[in-house]
């Protein structure tokens, strides 16, 4: 992978100013003490297989949550990561985090993640804030839901994808997150898009594979 | 800094709206010219292409490879490569080498080379090149169907008003994947109903749209995308060599279909090696040439938001469609997803394929509000058919589209509604109510509809193709429900898979299923006074909009 | 053209026709071009349905009631490479190969072919397992050249770490 000093530079820059963010909008949420604050993330190693049937595994892109910060409308991922998980768990499923370094394609990685997951169900969520719900036994590029236009997705919404994935992790068929709609989501956001995932992609690493993540929030 | 009142305004201007970013060559966002594209060359030992572009055959990534060994026709490169790229240029515009003498050069070209070549052309060069080169001699047009609710009445209503108003493909797709094959059901049996011989698709993941096809669900197919790097490529589920295994796939059962590519999808993908987006695309071109796929939805498509961002953008993307033709491909030549805020931008961009005219101007204009369109917006929809309907007039030209009727179109919806309410009483699917057919003949879009039962519906298409359903027991249906004519044309369009007619080049039919192709309506474009004339008869009706006053009742 | 072309084409020619038996479509000879375009209003008498009907046999009354069954709504290997021969004579030459292979693969089920698609995507197939598909092919359907496609398709993914496991 290369990088040029630009780019790094460029990064530094958007981490920087990522933490600085959270610390102006930092509203805490009620629901979940322990997960007030910043997102650390810790690697502890290559990804196993799971064998509990009541969790629902969540694959981030490379560059999630360290090398980037926040997705393409500003929204940190910090955030997101704390409402999907809380999404999950209040449905009495467990979320495991793992972080793909093969692929940051968000089909590949919501489908890898349902493989190893105990439930069959998986989540695919890249640092540009796009996020599908994936099912092992379906084909890679297919989904059971997928949010495209990742600028529609506000954190209530990624609260309920999270809590969706856990249904279909219990085996109950829910009502799909209503998807939204806005054609001039492209026109505004999708170079921005494109700089944000050629981003994330220099921090591929095949030889790393998939790792497990620990996340706490200080 | 005090600002200038005159800053101000233009500060809220749509185009302010738009995303645009400068140019990041190594990440592949440069429109053309990339700094790091290579240099044209071939090298041909023992009847072989042992380098290309120069790259060493033991370098060959899979599309190299694909097309050196495919693609590219050895008895003729080494002599169309060692031609000057501005003479080849030249060639292309002159009206005294014919189309076919042109068509023969591209295969005598490298991507690289070609790319070198439309380099050298400004947009009016380029637009004349496409009247010129273009495959059909008559241009057409196609259309999206989608709701946001998938809600398959108002999907069957728009798909027979668009057939109506003159275009020739339907595209649908699906807000949720489980929708599938309702919405593929709904915009055929609502295409034949306004008019028959339409051809409709639905666009979604490889192997299911080619599920869909096999059953008589579609009549062809474009959503089998292509990409131009390996990296990308392989991202996308494929490889050029699966991609070809499909495309034989659908003609084995008679089903016509094109591949998709288009500027900005490597950039976007994060794997442009570097690369401008218009070279990449030019290695999808001939990659799809050498799968033996008869045309191409390109003009960036789903990416479109990226070249649109960067300079030289926009008239990439006619390049892009200009190479398409150069190698005798159909081309459906993009207009479809949003790119801009700016009505100004969006008309420029449509009027580079809509003057010349290509196979299919736009790959989906949205018959449909845009709010309503699942491919995220088109560039024009619904509320700017009259628009469209004056440009035509304006101009003289064929843009595909015919003016129609109020009433006549409230007439087409409610039968197409109604037409499919039968069709799925008899399919066992969910019923589709009274009031939905009554709100889907008069609405503007979904807002104007009720919702469905969504799991109930899943459960219904679940149902309907465990059983194994297929095209033939629509046509039963409709014909037991009184519906005889679009049951004829169901069955008709189903027919033609038999004879194959329509898997060439450019094919389309016409209301009597007529195929009219690249094979017996051949472009024959050869300057003035020649090539396609908008024939008299169709000029009178699209003289005929229906906001032009009759100067006889003016003041009588 | 030379010698060597010319000798490797005429070994084509025979061995396919080896491998393709006495039942199989005749391949070419017909002289049919733009001229016999299209198909099902020219050259009626040239296409046939898989059980041999002709096109004016297929009726909608028939569909209706059940007599003729949509199985019949399908091309065949003879129709396909009759329209590869028209692609020809228009100059389109990848295009003509496209329906000589889909020639072949109207014999292969519809689930058989969803099957080995998904095979040739990425990753999906050892070498092994392709050049297994590639013999199924030929031996199975006489499907010659798209067995010689995936072969030639194995070789590459292996060169270039597509296969099975390389991920």
């Amino acid at each position: 992978m290369q990088l040029n000093e630009d780019a790094i530079r460029q990064i530094v820059v958007d981490v920087l100013s990522g933490m600085s963010d959270q610390g102006s909008n930092s509203e805490t949420k009620s629901y979940s003490p322990d997960r007030s604050g910043n997102m650390v993330l810790r690697e502890t190693g290559r990804a196993s297989e799971g064998r509990d049937n009541d969790e629902v595994v969540i694959a981030i892109g490379p560059a999630f949550g360290n090398k980037l910060s926040k997705t393409m409308i500003d929204v940190s991922h910090s955030e997101i990561l704390r409402e999907i998980m809380a999404g999950i768990e209040e449905e009495g499923i467990k979320a495991r985090i793992v972080k793909n370094y093969i692929t940051a394609d968000v089909g590949f990685m919501g489908h890898q993640a349902a493989k190893i997951s105990g439930s069959g169900i998986g989540i695919g969520l890249q640092s540009k804030g796009t996020i599908l719900i994936h099912q092992k036994d379906l084909n890679p590029l297919a989904n059971l839901e997928l949010f495209p236009q990742a600028p529609l997705v506000d954190l209530a919404t990624y609260r309920q994808i999270g809590k969706n994935a856990a249904r279909y992790a219990k085996g109950e068929n829910p009502e799909p997150v209503t998807t939204k709609n806005d054609q001039m989501a492209r026109p505004k956001y999708q170079a921005i898009s494109a700089v944000l995932y050629n981003k994330e992609v220099k921090y591929l690493d095949a030889d790393k594979k998939v790792v497990e993540v620990e996340v706490s929030f200080k | 800094m005090k600002r200038s009142k005159r800053f101000e305004i233009l500060d809220e201007r749509p185009v302010h709206q738009d995303g645009f970013i400068k140019e990041w060559p190594e990440a592949g966002l440069i429109a053309m010219e990339g700094p790091e594209d290579p240099r044209p060359s071939v090298k041909i030992e023992n009847g072989k292409i042992v380098e290309l572009d120069g790259k060493k055959r033991e370098d060959f990534d899979m599309l190299d490879q694909f097309i050196a060994d495919h693609t590219l026709d050895i008895d003729i490169i080494e002599d169309v490569m060692a031609q000057d790229s501005r003479e080849l240029a030249h060639k292309i515009v002159d009206v005294n080498v014919s189309r076919d003498a042109v068509k023969r050069l591209g295969l005598g070209m490298t991507p690289a080379k070609v790319v070198e070549v439309v380099g050298h052309m400004n947009v009016v060069e380029m637009m004349f090149a496409v009247q010129k080169m273009r495959a059909r001699k008559t241009p057409s047009n196609q259309c999206h169907v989608t709701n946001v609710k998938d809600h398959p009445a108002l999907l069957a209503a728009d798909a027979a008003e668009a057939a109506m108003r003159g275009f020739d493909e339907l595209e649908t797709t699906v807000g949720i994947v489980r929708y599938a094959a309702s919405n593929a059901i709904s915009i055929m049996v609502g295409g034949q109903t306004g008019r028959g011989g339409v051809l409709t698709q639905c666009a979604v993941e490889e192997a299911m749209e080619l599920e869909m096809g096999m059953r008589g669900f579609t009549a062809y197919a474009e959503t089998v995308s292509v990409y131009g790097t390996e990296q990308v490529f392989v991202d996308g589920d494929d490889t050029p060599w699966s991609k070809s295994f499909l495309a034989s796939g659908y003609a084995s059962r008679g089903l016509k279909m094109r591949y998709t590519s288009g500027t900005g999808s490597e950039a976007e993908m994060g794997f442009a090696d570097g690369k401008s987006m218009l070279y990449l695309e030019a290695r999808c071109l001939y990659m799809t040439k050498g799968a033996g796929v008869q045309g191409i939805q390109n003009g960036s498509i789903s990416c479109v938001g990226v070249p649109g961002a960067v300079p030289s953008g926009v008239r990439a993307m006619l390049a892009e469609n200009l190479i398409a033709m150069l190698l005798d491909l159909e081309c459906a030549s993009g207009n479809d997803q949003t790119f801009t805020h700016s009505r100004t931008r969006r008309t420029a961009r449509m009027l580079m394929q809509f003057l010349p005219g290509t196979d299919f101007i736009f790959s989906g204009y949205s018959a449909v509000p845009n709010y309503d369109n699942m491919f995220a917006g088109s560039t024009h929809d619904v509320d700017d058919y009259d628009d469209y309907l004056t440009l035509q007039r304006d101009l003289k030209v064929n843009g595909g589209l015919v003016p129609v009727e109020e009433e006549d179109v409230i007439k087409i919806r409610n039968k197409g509604a109604k037409a499919l309410q039968a069709v799925f009483k008899e399919l066992g699917m969910p019923d589709i109510t009274d009031e939905e057919v009554e709100a889907a003949t008069y609405a503007h879009g979904s807002k104007d509809m009720p919702d469905r039962d969504v799991r109930e519906d899943f459960r219904g298409i679940e149902d309907m193709l465990n059983r194994g359903t297929t095209g033939v027991a629509i046509v039963q249906a409709l014909e037991k429900n009184g519906f005889e004519d679009v049951a004829e044309n169901f069955f008709n369009l189903l027919k033609q898979r038999i004879a194959g007619d329509y898997l060439h080049t450019s094919a389309i039919f016409d209301e009597n299923f007529h195929c009219i192709s690249a094979v017996n309506d051949q472009n024959d474009y050869a300057g003035p006074g020649t090539g396609y004339r908008v024939p008299d008869e169709l000029w009178e009706e699209l003289k005929d909009i229906r906001f032009a006053r009759d100067p006889e009742d003016i003041g009588e | 053209m030379d010698k060597e072309l010319v000798e490797s084409i005429v070994r084509d020619v025979l061995g396919n026709l080896e491998n393709q038996g006495s039942s199989a479509p005749q391949k070419s000879g017909n002289g049919l071009t733009a001229k016999d375009y299209p198909m099902g209003e020219k050259s009626k008498d040239k296409v046939k349905t898989p059980s041999g009907h002709t096109l004016d046999d297929i009726e909608f009354k028939k569909i209706i009631s059940g007599e003729t069954s949509g199985s019949e709504l399908r091309i065949t290997a003879e129709t396909l490479n009759h329209q590869a021969e028209i692609a020809r004579s228009v100059d389109r030459e990848q295009f003509a190969k496209n329906l000589e292979r889909a020639a072949e693969l109207t014999k292969v089920g519809d689930e058989r072919i969803l099957e080995i698609y998904n095979a040739l995507r990425p990753y999906r197939s050892t070498k092994q397992d392709m050049l297994d598909i590639a013999d199924e092919l030929e031996n199975e359907y006489g499907a010659v050249i798209n067995a010689e496609f995936i072969r030639e398709a194995a070789h590459v993914y292996e060169k270039r770490k597509r296969l099975k496991g390389d991920r």
